[in-house]
């Protein structure tokens, strides 16, 4: 791989002088924040915006810390990837639409390498800011609520660091592919359309990238059927290499629509 | 006025108000030095200043002029 330590650091200090490095976990880490602490104070909140009629009471479901996993997680799902994607998807089609790839395209730098080397930078943000969310919840379910067991908690997040790198990957091959707005348009119905899809009709399959975040907290709760398991995860795994090679293509076919 | 502050559990709003400094103290170091914002700048201060949590974020969103 030619040039791929120089291509690293420039997009390690791009998104640190832009700092995605430090805002989007701090974005993640509110998220986390917020869903302990206001299933927590539920009671309280009601009281205090008040409006309730005399005698009301509501009985609360007593909630496991793995509930309020859940409940960071579909946070994470919504706003997080969100962000997370907004903020990626111009990584390749702004760079040919403002003219910067000009300046790296007629380098002896193959494409594997650069697009790699963007994905490598994309995914470390997305790892940083998932343990800082991850950490942030885990912090007050633990302090509020009661206490995960270590080895399973790992390996729900790093079944959701799988999904995010696939969301990732997919976000960064449409930007190769298309334009900004054609690629963060491609990109957001696919990963949430895919998700409404799910959620309304995903009992009729098991194996689908979509279900990870819920496996990831299923194997807390200690109700995973193992298999279904991998076999998502293969599948994801599958899906991100495809992702990046149809990536890695399309950045070279589109390398002439540069504006110079 | 101490026993008030000894019964504020700490534990719990401590890292809201560390995440929230954090926030603070970096957009206004990044909107010192960046060249041009969307919007003025005196504006994007006062954002950050008084919103709780969400100003910040929005200055990162919003308000940076990518150039």
């Amino acid at each position: 791989m030619s040039g791929m330590n120089v291509l690293l650091q420039k997009e390690f200090r791009e998104a640190w002088r832009s700092r995605k490095f430090l805002w989007i976990p701090l974005v993640f880490a509110l998220l986390g924040m917020s869903e302990p602490l206001t299933n927590y104070y539920m009671m309280d909140i009601l009281e205090a915006v008040g409006n309730m009629p005399e005698g009301f009471e509501m009985l609360m479901p007593e909630l496991v810390p793995a509930d309020l996993l859940l409940a960071t997680i579909s946070q994470f799902q919504l706003i997080g990837l969100l962000v997370l994607m907004a903020s990626f998807v111009g990584a390749i089609s702004k760079e040919r639409s403002n003219g910067t790839a000009t300046l790296l395209y007629v380098r002896p730098i193959s494409f594997g390498s650069f697009f790699i080397s963007k994905f490598i930078v994309i995914s470390a943000v997305g790892f940083v800011s998932i343990v800082a969310g991850f950490a942030a919840s885990v912090y007050y379910t633990v302090v509020l609520y009661g206490t995960f067991e270590v080895g399973t908690l790992l390996a729900s997040i790093g079944t959701y660091f799988i999904w995010v790198l696939f969301v990732l990957a997919l976000t960064l091959m449409m930007s190769a592919a298309f334009k900004t707005t054609v690629a963060a348009t491609a990109a957001f119905i696919i990963i949430f359309i895919g998700q409404i899809i799910d959620g309304l009709v995903g009992t009729f399959w098991t194996i689908s990238p979509w279900k990870l975040p819920l496996y990831g907290v299923q194997l807390i709760r200690g109700t995973m059927e193992m298999s279904d398991y991998w076999w998502s995860l293969v599948m994801t795994v599958v899906l991100i290499c495809v992702c990046m090679s149809i990536g890695v293509f399309s950045m070279k076919k589109n390398a002439s629509s540069t504006k110079i | 006025m101490m026993e008030e502050l000894a019964n504020i559990p700490w534990a719990i709003i401590a890292p809201l108000i560390g995440v929230q400094i954090i926030l603070v103290i970096v957009a206004l170091i990044d909107l010192s030095k960046i060249h041009a914002t969307n919007g003025p700048k005196i504006l994007w201060v006062l954002i950050i200043l008084f919103i709780n949590l969400l100003g910040p974020i929005a200055y990162f969103i919003v308000g940076r002029k990518q150039s």
